[in-house]
Formats: C-alpha cells, sequence, structure tokens
C-alpha cells in the first residue's frame, strides 16, 4: 500500500481514501489546531509545545478520558487541558518591564467612577466595527483572516454601561468565544460591575465601557492607539479602570 | 487612573514580567479570565478580588494569585 506525504494542497482539501491514505507527522498534527485543518482555539497551544510533550498531553488526555467514562467527572479533564496551557506560555514572553507605574487609587472605591476595558472583542448589536470594511464577519472569517487582525490598529467598541447581555456581540480570532458568547461575564463582567455600583461597592459604573479584538498590531497600539484611549478615560475623569486581556 | 489587570494562570509569567501595577490571576481556562460560563459566584468573587486590589494596593507589581 502506497502513502503520500501530505501537502500543501492536501492540507487544504484533506481527504482520505483507501486508495490513497495520507500520512502526517505529529508536528503537523499538533499544529493542526492552531489556524490549521483542524483549528481549535482551546488547543491552538499545542503548536507551543515540543513533539514530545504534546504526545504525552494526548496520552495522559486519553488516559484520563478513560477513567471519566466510569465516574464522569470531568474535573480531571479540565484540570489537565489547564495544567497544558500553563506549560505551553510559561515563560516572561516578549513584553518585559523591569519596573511599571503605580497609580493610587485616591479615593474609596465606593466614591470613584470605575470603568472596564476588554480586548475580548465584544461590541454592541448593531455597532458592529466592521473590519476591514467587512459587514457581518463571522467567527470563521474572523479567524481565518488572523493574520491581517495582526497587521492592523484595533478599533475601540464602545459599550454603554446599561447595555443588557443580550444586546452583546462578540467575536475574536485569536481564542474560541464560545464561553464569552454563552455568558459575556467570563471576558466582559459589565453585568457585575453595574451590581457592583448598585450595591455601592463602587462610586459609580463609567457611562461607557470599551472593548477591542486584541489580536492587533501590537506596536501602534503600545505606541498610539492605547494612549488615545487612555486620554479618552481621563477626560471622562474615570478615577480607576478593570483590565480584562483574553 | 488606578488600574487592575484581570488575567488566566496560563499566562501568569507573561503579565508578571509586564511589572503592572496590580495583577488577578485566575485558575481559569483561556477564554474566560472572570470565570466559567453562569458560575456568577465565582465571577464575584474574582473581580472583588480586582475591586480590593485596586482600593489596598500599596504599591506597583501587586499580584494576587487565585490558583
Amino acid at each position: 500500500m502506497q502513502t503520500k506525504k501530505l501537502n500543501k494542497e492536501d492540507r487544504t482539501q484533506m481527504t482520505t481514501s483507501p486508495e490513497s491514505p495520507v500520512s502526517e507527522s505529529l508536528a503537523e498534527f499538533k499544529n493542526s489546531f492552531a489556524y490549521g485543518t483542524r483549528t481549535d482555539l482551546n488547543f491552538k497551544f499545542l503548536k507551543n509545545l515540543p513533539d514530545a510533550d504534546a504526545a504525552q498531553f494526548f496520552q495522559d488526555l486519553l488516559h484520563k478520558l478513560g477513567d471519566t467514562l466510569d465516574d464522569g467527572d470531568l474535573t480531571r479533564v479540565a484540570d489537565h487541558v489547564f495544567a497544558w496551557q500553563a506549560k505551553a506560555y510559561a515563560g516572561a514572553g516578549n513584553w518585559r518591564y523591569p519596573d511599571g507605574p503605580f497609580t493610587p487609587l485616591h479615593k474609596p472605591l465606593a466614591a470613584a467612577k470605575v470603568a472596564l476595558l476588554t480586548s475580548s472583542g465584544h461590541f454592541v448589536a448593531g455597532d458592529d466595527p466592521e473590519p476591514f470594511g467587512i459587514k457581518g464577519m463571522t467567527q470563521t472569517e474572523a479567524m481565518a483572516r488572523i493574520d491581517d487582525f495582526l497587521k492592523e490598529e484595533p478599533v475601540l467598541s464602545v459599550i454603554p454601561r446599561d447595555t443588557p447581555a443580550a444586546q452583546l456581540r462578540v467575536r475574536h480570532g485569536g481564542y474560541d468565544i464560545r464561553s464569552a458568547q454563552a455568558d459575556p461575564n467570563v471576558a466582559f463582567p459589565l453585568a457585575h460591575l453595574r451590581d457592583f455600583a448598585q450595591e455601592g461597592r463602587l462610586g459609580e459604573l463609567a457611562a461607557n465601557a470599551y472593548s477591542f479584538v486584541g489580536a492587533c498590531a501590537q506596536t501602534p497600539l503600545l505606541k498610539r492607539t492605547g494612549p488615545q484611549w487612555v486620554k479618552r478615560l481621563q477626560a471622562e475623569a474615570i478615577d480607576a479602570v478593570v483590565l480584562v486581556p483574553v | 487612573m488606578a488600574t487592575v489587570v484581570i488575567g488566566v494562570a496560563a499566562f501568569r509569567d507573561r503579565l508578571a514580567a509586564m511589572s503592572l501595577p496590580r495583577l488577578v490571576v485566575t485558575p481559569q481556562l483561556m477564554g474566560r479570565p472572570v470565570g466559567a460560563p453562569n458560575d456568577k459566584t465565582r465571577q464575584r468573587e474574582i473581580l472583588l478580588a480586582a475591586l480590593d486590589l485596586l482600593e489596598n494596593a500599596q504599591a506597583g507589581k501587586a499580584i494576587v494569585d487565585l490558583t
């Protein structure tokens, strides 16, 4: 039986048949979850792992699934994925600062105006930022264009503080948004901050919350766009900001 | 403006290396730093830890690790 090695065309149109089975290396397999043939952003971290580690991940996962088939406890599976996500992203990364600024909150929280800013890609229904001029871009399309997003300056979506969850939308090609779709509070906790304001824990919730797609050109964000956003928040007399990166 | 970042444990090293003013590290999977969907209790706990850090941190690089 002859086998053929995957080429680029094969990767985009994978078919298998008894007549022409394809071979795939472990590296190709694990990388396929990160914007490849098996894209699954919950597992894109596999691309960061050495092949041997990726193999260990799958071996241990299957073993734990075996136990779970008996007792139904999925906690061990979630813990396994959690541990390996941490392993895959361990290390200081590219953005290292030996020191950073610190601004004390000069008043009690119960007297402070607090804002929310997230990189989760949320926006209000009817106010789609329409990246690249595209109306109604789907999550799948966003994932397919991740390289384009990473070259673009981000757009800040303005979300009035009273926006109900049903009016929130999310699209972000850099992470699995299913949780954020099911419950915006996992990454855009505006409803909770509204509650805290009503409970008197905050002096005031800012009139608007903000969100953008964090998968964007990082240097312009750092040097130009981010500082513009800071000025906007300062103009609103915001005392404190809760920042949620995804 | 005072700021606090809420981030998942997978990014702990990267976030710590940024010397952020205040950081809450959460035991959550990627994509859900404030908690699992509809786990309101846990989400509130995480946010209250962040708000506490906003109000009470005395210096930068303040980290609360909830893992």
